[in-house]
């Protein structure tokens, strides 16, 4: 089963490379530019006298993420889970313990930013968040495992033992981040649904996972605020960035106020570049340009369904399901944040949202589908 | 490598279609907030956005009766500046404190304030504002506004009032026309970033502020001048505290001008004058005391004070006597210099008596036991009628807020002696201008007039508005008593306590006062003449009271002769020509002649040439016996008594 290298230069020609998805991707990625200096431009004259501040890190990020993505394209995949030649060492097991490590650095010495340590600052460079990085982490190790013997994740046993596996690094990012934590969990369970043949047993993880939330979400101090703000939205002072973003989707129309027109960009809405931007779209595109951009994202998650059934192998559908996962989860709650539709919490919008850690990833995971991609045989 | 089976696509399968399922419902979830939501939303919205700033409406301008323009609006600016849009913090400071002469300190707390606005300064010149833009300095904002201006600074201050930094009324006409002066503002809708900031070529919606209207009053800035001149003159002259002078048309009531000596100035009402400030030279005023040294200040005394008439009242008693028919022109009286009324004995101010006396002789001496006597044979009961006929128990009208009402007795307790001594103008207060009202009832056949300044409102434009109206009421005397107190009066003036009123050349009418004030024997004074003028039918009607005069204080002596002084001004100007009787060229030498050729006489011929003439001081040059030149030259006319320029 095993390929050389010199087999794939070989196989090359009749290999098939995804370039709808590659040019979806490549599409919300500059449309996202352009949404980041609508919603960034005033924010970033107002606070660092360029009204292109923050276009011109994302672009740079942006771009960096677009050349690291085709690289990664290139890869095959499944070097990913081969031993290193001289180390004996897979590289998935080096990304898994380095999450793990940045992971705890950033619990124990991360800077506070809005009541949760999220970031590490990597000097002269950037902030970087690692439980982006963690999620590639266990998209790769998860579907790693269920790999190796998929036949076990009929009995909840199998399950288990993949979670066993997972847990170390979910638990460190759900004790930092909550809702990364539950996109995380929904990769991984997502990962473990695709290879079970019985399924009886998600029901009832998913109560558990459900209790589990709830415990956290009712427990934990600043959260449950939260659950108060989305309830109470027009009255609660911490619903003040909701029922703004409200404001700015009503007042969006069928076909908005145009580009750059929005008002409540102005200030109204703290940091709309950031996981409030899909209601800056609503307003300024309208109820037509935000509909069209959940077209695209349904075509991107069709393109990356298409090549997750068309895997050569399980462990590339695994893959791309998870990637698949990550960015449907992250569209889902983003905009059902945005729209008041669950309690707030602090997701982007993929490809949209500024950020540059978080582009990086996913344009790192849209790499991979790609390579998936590209070990499909044309022929086939 | 483990391969995909037909489950594993089936469950990815059922991982789409899931998701599917959820984009539909949040899809679902925007169509309700854009659709159905919208209405509350989107107006909440806007809500936030919009801010309404008013433009404020251009108050209406006050002219005189001739369109001279009193009251008037001045462009000034208000300098702001926003913090969030200063550049060079530093340069605006500095500029700031340098052009609007503040300090520094307090600019720059102000520029570094993190406010959305901050106010630097308002009430700016327009050429210092204009200075400031030119600078072209971000974040520094300048908004014109208007500023409420007064020409003749101090000219009726107390008539036309001011305005307060509203822009609305405070004393005077301004608050009485407030309404139609005031204009409607109007407000420009903007949007405004969440910071306050405006959002330029945003606006929204502008309702375009309607100017105030404009008044027109019969106020004549001339005679006004004229007015306050003569107040000011006899007010220094004599050391009075205040001198007031009323001049109105008796036939219908316009006020043509109403001084209350010493004025203050309109452009700057919150400074006191140096007539009250030098009485508190070296003390601290608290700000209690300041307001009412202010309030003191801006009182119009002419209506809001009451005072004892005096013997200006006689008229009224006398035109009661003839209503009455109690008494006849040559009815005889006798003063032995006091009246007894029941156990009183009541003095005249003619301390030997004025002996035996007629009806006329009596009014002309202001004789008060004669006063007495028609008062007596009016009744107290009567007497209240005419008061009331004659409106002195109520306010007279006049378009100034803050008139005050007489001070009577009331009707009950009225004995002989308050009889008495209400008939020659004591024991009861009403204001001045309820004198001169029931003065002008009087000599005008019978009608009471509302005393008034304002005549119309126009627009801008100087299309009317409305042509204000006012009560009159006719025949509350009788015709005939109106013309003998006409003849009465002018006899007064022209023979009588009045004839330092009298001017030659016009019939003037009139009656001194000089009320001792209360407490009585302390020495204080107000001198007063009420004088008309022609007193066969009476065009101006003017009241003068010197409020505690130093030395002489007799109307009849130095407020007659101010009334003599404004009408020898005034009525030329209001188009009344002399008309000197024979008596009145001979006594008085007035009348013209035209200058001869003289040029070419000699010495001893113009000796006897200036016997003719009647030159007045003649005033020779050179050394020659034949005139060469003269001045003024043949052929002009001159006054009688005008000098001569002879150069031989």
């Amino acid at each position: 089963m095993a390929r050389t290298a010199g087999e794939t230069k070989r196989e090359k020609l009749h290999s098939y490379y995804d370039y709808s998805l590659l040019f979806l991707v490549l599409f919300l990625v500059c449309f996202g530019l352009v949404m980041i200096y609508s919603t960034s431009s005033y924010n970033g004259q107002r606070l660092h006298g360029d009204a292109t501040y923050y276009l011109a890190r994302q672009a740079l990020l942006g771009g960096a993420g677009i050349l690291i993505m085709l690289f990664v394209s290139k890869i095959d995949y499944r070097l990913y889970i081969k031993k290193l030649p001289i180390i004996k060492i897979r590289p998935i097991a080096i990304l898994y313990f380095l999450c793990i490590v940045l992971q705890v650095v950033v619990i124990i010495f991360a800077d506070e930013v809005k009541g949760a340590k999220r970031w590490i600052e990597i000097p002269g460079l950037t902030r970087f968040q690692p439980s982006e990085l963690s999620k590639i982490a266990v998209i790769l190790v998860a579907a790693y495992i269920v790999n190796l013997a998929p036949r076990k994740l009929d009995k909840i046993w199998g399950f288990l033992r993949v979670a066993l596996f997972i847990a170390p690094l979910l638990g460190l990012v759900i004790a930092e981040n909550f809702s990364t934590g539950l996109i995380i969990g929904l990769i991984f369970v997502a990962i473990c649904f695709v290879a079970s043949k019985k399924k009886a047993y998600f029901i009832i993880s998913g109560i558990v996972m459900g209790a589990l939330a709830s415990l956290m979400i009712f427990f934990v101090d600043f959260r449950s605020d939260r659950i108060d703000a989305w309830i109470n939205v027009e009255t609660h002072e911490k619903g003040y960035q909701i029922l703004q973003g409200l404001y700015a989707i009503a007042s969006g129309g069928i076909f908005g106020k145009g580009l750059g027109e929005s008002m409540q960009k102005l200030g109204f809405i703290p940091e709309s570049h950031n996981d409030m931007i899909f209601s800056v779209i609503c307003e300024e595109l309208g109820l037509f340009g935000a509909v069209s951009l959940i077209l695209l994202f349904i075509l991107l998650i069709w393109r990356m369904f298409v090549i997750a059934i068309n895997a050569p192998d399980l462990f590339g559908g695994l893959i791309a399901t998870g990637v698949l996962v990550h960015i449907a989860a992250q569209v889902l709650i983003n905009i059902a944040v945005v729209t008041s539709t669950i309690p707030p919490t602090g997701i982007p919008l993929p490809f949209i949202s500024y950020g540059g850690s978080s582009l990086m990833v996913i344009l790192f995971e849209m790499g991979i589908v790609l390579s998936v991609s590209n070990q499909i045989k044309a022929q086939k | 490598m483990a391969k995909s089976r037909t489950y594993n696509r089936k469950n990815i399968l059922i991982i789409v279609i899931v998701i599917f399922l959820a984009t539909l419902g949040l899809t679902g979830r925007l169509v309700y907030l854009i659709i159905f939501k919208s209405e509350d939303y989107a107006v909440r919205a806007k809500e936030l956005h919009e801010r309404e700033r008013p433009i404020k409406a251009e108050r209406g301008s006050i002219y005189d009766i001739n369109g001279i323009e009193i009251a008037t609006n001045k462009p000034v600016c208000t300098i702001s500046v926003i913090n969030s849009q200063i550049k060079e913090s530093e340069r605006v400071i500095k500029v700031l404190s340098d052009e609007l002469g503040l300090s520094e300190e307090s600019v720059r707390k102000r520029v570094e304030k993190n406010s959305s606005i901050e106010r630097i300064k308002s009430n700016v010149n327009k050429e210092i504002a204009d200075r400031i833009r030119e600078y072209k300095l971000e974040g520094v904002m300048v908004d014109e506004d208007y500023k409420r201006h007064y020409p003749y600074d101090s000219l009726a201050s107390k008539v036309i009032g001011f305005t307060g930094s509203d822009n609305q009324g405070v004393i005077g006409l301004e608050v009485k026309y407030e309404n139609y002066l005031k204009g409607i503002n109007g407000t420009i809708l903007t949007l405004t970033t969440a910071y306050g900031v405006e959002i330029e070529n945003a606006a929204e919606d502008r309702i375009t502020p309607q100017p105030g209207n404009d008044l027109h009053l019969s106020l004549n800035v001339n005679i006004q001048k004229y007015a306050e001149q003569a107040a000011y003159n006899v007010m220094e002259a004599k050391s009075a505290n205040n001198v007031k002078l009323i001049v109105m048309n008796p036939q219908d009531g316009r006020i043509y001008a109403m001084v209350n000596a010493p004025e203050f100035n309109l452009n700057d009402p919150y400074s006191l004058i140096d007539e009250i400030a030098q009485e508190y030279v070296g003390e601290t005023i608290s700000s209690e005391k300041l307001n009412e040294l202010l309030n003191g200040m801006w009182r119009n005394a002419c209506l809001s004070d009451t005072y004892e008439p005096g013997s200006a009242f006689k008229i009224v008693t006398a035109t009661a006597a003839f209503e009455e028919h109690v008494v006849e022109l040559d009815d005889r009286f006798f003063c032995p210099g006091y009246k007894r009324v029941e156990d009183r004995i009541i003095r005249c101010h003619k301390a030997g008596g004025h002996g035996s006396q007629n009806f006329v002789e009596g009014i002309k001496n202001s004789c008060n036991p004669v006063f007495m006597e028609i008062g007596a044979r009016v009744g107290a009961k009567k007497t209240y009628e005419y008061y009331k006929k004659l409106g002195l128990f109520n306010r007279t009208g006049v378009d100034i807020p803050g008139e005050a009402n007489s001070i009577m007795h009331n009707i009950d307790i009225i004995g002989a002696v308050e009889l008495a001594t209400m008939s020659f103008g004591q024991s009861f207060q009403i204001t001045p201008l309820q004198l001169l009202t029931a003065g002008s009832a009087i000599v005008n056949g019978g009608t009471i007039v509302t005393p008034h300044f304002g005549v119309e409102i126009k627009t801008p434009d100087g299309r009317i508005v409305k042509t204000l109206e006012y009560k009159t009421k006719d025949n509350v005397i009788s015709k005939e008593t109106s013309e003998i107190m006409k003849q009465l009066l002018e006899a007064v003036v022209s023979d009588g306590t009045g004839r330092r009123a009298y001017l030659p050349g016009y019939r003037v009418g009139g009656k001194t006062a000089t009320s001792e004030k209360l407490p009585r024997r302390t020495g204080k004074y107000i001198s007063s003449f009420i004088g008309f003028a022609p007193a066969n039918d009476p065009q101006v009607i003017a009241l003068i009271l010197i409020d505690e005069p130093v030395g002489i204080y007799y109307g009849g002596t130095i407020a007659a002769p101010v009334i003599a002084g404004l009408f020898d001004n005034i009525l030329p100007y209001m188009g009344i020509e002399a008309k000197y009787t024979e008596e009145e060229l001979e006594k008085y030498q007035v009348g013209t002649f035209v200058v001869p050729d003289f040029v070419g006489k000699t010495n001893k011929e113009m000796k006897d040439l200036l016997k003719i003439y009647e030159f007045g001081d003649v005033y020779s040059s050179g050394e020659g016996d034949i005139i060469t030149e003269q001045f003024p030259p043949p052929g002009d006319s001159v006054n009688r008594k005008s000098g001569l320029v002879l150069h031989y």
